[in-house]
């Protein structure tokens, strides 16, 4: 009897297990699927959910199969192909899915715009179509603070209900803004699904691998100089602990999943033990265009806006209404990264992905 | 390891910056510092939230005391109108081309409140899209003007100065000196309804002549990327020299409070009520600035 689990620990109870809801009860099976499942977030979800007793099984939907437990059964779906909507659908109504983690998203900006674009963005309609027409109870889409767009008329902490305003000549955000506007939509059209965004803040550890800790494994890295705006992170723990706890819970809506704390961005290069190069930043903009086409820097100019001005989010509504306490503050999410990675620069530590 | 042991003994003032910097680079898996001690250096190593550098501050307190003591040798009265505790909102006249009116409040009242109370002052935008200038603000305390952030400042108990005449204070002509300018759209009031800070209205005198506006060059204003280019009797003629202030005597004045308690925090829908709590704030402080100017014998010696 997989149902009667003992009791979790609960920090406020202010919503209900999703476990214990007599409905979910009543199908007496918890399977979970996970689109993406080969990414960062996708592979440790997976294995939170084999360890937790409340879930029955998981179903990992990716192009390449995760590292997963005997609870997982893996489905290769791409789902860039118009054929995925159906695929999934089905695969829904056989494993009875009930809740959607939705993570098929690229961490890193990438030369390949047109794939990009056709798995984020067409790639959400796909999922949110097969999704309706598994009808399920609900999904848990990712997405990423560094959307609201780096503006100095920003507010020092950006709320949920601000705009989207990340520049629209980068398809990584442009992509990443659809994918949301896909989900809207999807919202207003099944309204009996609970829908929860998390917009992570850039997340940082001692094994995720983006281009945020690209960036800061380079040696001298380029900053704009007489600029040092305030940065956020999230620890890759407190990132996927959110994650579990959205499956967990019932919190409709988006939140801003972040650490607590700021740092200015010349203290984050110093602590993560590198030398920052000011560039004056309208030298910057042609100079990172022709690094990125060289293949040199791990992002592209479009993302110098974030060197420059503030792009914080409030993490306020996570903690009010999902019960959500980061462990790690920002400079201790940063620590952690920067620790592992010098134990990887005396090859003490290998890569793990 | 020897000079490393032998350090604390020796000097009286123990630098501790510079020991966990020698061992963390040494020492591979050493295990992290305590968030409160320096690590790397003693620049901006921990800021609020908002980005304030306590260390950092620390270092420009003498300059800032110098212009305050005897540069603008600021006179300050009033100060007991300053609550010693919970959220405040300080409402001044904005002036002076460059305005040191913000920093100069915040050091009047952390030198003369008894509370020695912070003040967290709001600038306007055009800050914070200048390089080095927007980084100097903020880690000396300014937070970028807009409700969001001074709301979240006054639910912090924060005192907060607040310039609502924004860049047509500073931007004004010389011979427009001490007329408040229109109050934006009365945000400030909206705010001390909603979270019912009281305002005590303030009064600077001196600043207007620091840096007289005898011209406004709109053209050049936007390639700069500033709300105005200002020609004054010594800027642009003696280039950047020329934007040093003149040593005018200050007179920093802290009026009545008033208090926003005895109004629902829902009334900030009240554009009546926003717009006499304005007047009432305006007329405090313009017959504040006027009774002091009559008072003044001389723009230099007060």
């Amino acid at each position: 009897m997989a149902v009667l689990k003992p009791k979790r620990k609960d920090p406020n109870g202010k919503l209900e297990p999703t476990a214990r809801d007599p409905a979910a009860l009543q199908e007496a099976r918890v399977v979970v699927a996970v689109t993406g499942a080969s990414s960062f977030l996708g592979q440790n979800l997976i294995a939170s959910f084999e360890e937790d007793p409340a879930i029955d099984r998981v179903v990992a939907i990716d192009i390449k199969q995760p590292a997963s437990g005997k609870k997982t059964r893996f489905y290769e779906v791409d789902l860039t192909q118009t054929a995925a909507e159906a695929r999934l659908a089905e695969i829904f109504a056989a494993e009875r899915v009930g809740t959607l983690v939705h993570l098929a998203f690229q961490a890193s900006p990438s030369h390949a715009t047109a794939y990009a674009h056709e798995l984020e963005s067409v790639g959400t309609m796909h999922v949110l179509v097969g999704a309706r027409h598994g009808r399920l109870r609900k999904v848990v889409m990712a997405s990423s603070t560094l959307l609201y767009g780096a503006h100095p008329s920003n507010p020092n902490f950006l709320g949920e209900h601000q705009p989207l305003r990340a520049t629209k000549r980068e398809s990584f955000f442009t992509n990443k803004i659809e994918a949301e506007a896909e989900l809207a939509r999807f919202v207003e059209r099944s309204p009996e699904t609970v829908v929860t965004v998390l917009r992570t803040a850039p997340i940082l550890g001692p094994t995720v691998s983006s281009f945020l800790t690209k960036f800061l494994s380079q040696r001298v890295i380029m900053t704009m100089m007489g600029f040092d705006p305030l940065v956020q992170f999230i620890h890759e723990l407190d990132a996927i602990a959110a994650f579990k706890l959205a499956v967990d819970r019932d919190a409709p809506g988006t939140f801003n999943i972040c650490a607590d704390g700021v740092l200015p961005i010349s203290t984050a290069i110093r602590l993560a033990g590198r030398i920052s190069l000011p560039v004056p930043h309208p030298i910057a903009e042609p100079l990172g265009t022709a690094l990125w086409m060289a293949q040199l820097t791990p992002a592209p100019s479009t993302f110098l806006p974030y060197l420059r001005f503030l792009c914080v989010a409030d993490g306020a509504r996570a903690k009010d209404v999902m019960g959500f306490r980061p462990a790690f503050t920002t400079r201790e999410a940063l620590l952690d990264f920067a620790r592992a990675e010098r134990l990887r620069e005396v090859k003490l530590l290998s890569e793990v992905y | 390891m020897e000079p490393v042991k032998r350090k604390p003994r020796a000097k009286p003032k123990p630098r501790a910056p510079r020991a966990p910097k020698k061992s963390a680079s040494v020492i591979v898996s050493a295990p992290p510092a305590p968030p409160t001690t320096p690590v790397l250096r003693e620049r901006n190593e921990e800021v609020d939230d908002f980005g304030y550098d306590p260390a950092y501050d620390a270092r420009m307190t003498p300059f800032f005391d110098f212009l305050y003591e005897r540069y603008f040798r600021v006179e300050c009265r009033g100060i007991v109108n300053v609550p010693t505790d919970g959220r405040c909102m300080l409402v001044a006249n904005h002036s002076g081309t460059i305005p040191f009116d913000g920093p100069m409040l915040r050091t009047a009242v952390k030198r003369e409140h008894p509370g020695k109370r912070d003040v967290r002052w709001l600038a306007e935008d055009f800050v914070f899209h200048f390089p080095f200038l927007g980084s100097f603000e903020t880690r000396i305390g300014a937070v970028r003007a807009c409700q969001e952030n001074a709301e979240r400042l006054l639910r912090h108990e924060t005192l907060v100065a607040v310039f609502p005449e924004g860049t047509k204070g500073i931007g004004k002509l010389f011979r427009e000196r001490y007329k408040l300018q229109r109050f934006g759209r009365n945000g400030f009031v909206r705010l001390a309804l909603r979270t019912q800070a009281p305002i005590v209205p303030v009064a600077i005198i001196g600043a207007e002549e620091t840096n007289p506006m005898l011209m406004r060059l709109e053209a050049l204003a936007k390639p700069f990327g500033i709300p105005y280019f200002p020609v004054t009797a010594t800027f642009p003629l003696l280039g950047p020299l020329g934007l040093l202030p003149a040593p005018t005597k200050w007179r920093i004045i802290f009026g009545e409070p008033i208090p926003m308690d005895k109004h629902h925090p829902e009334r900030e829908g009240d554009e009546t009520l926003v717009a006499r709590i304005a007047e009432r704030v305006r007329d405090a402080i313009q017959s504040m600035i006027d009774a002091a100017l009559r008072e003044r014998k001389s723009v230099i010696f007060g």
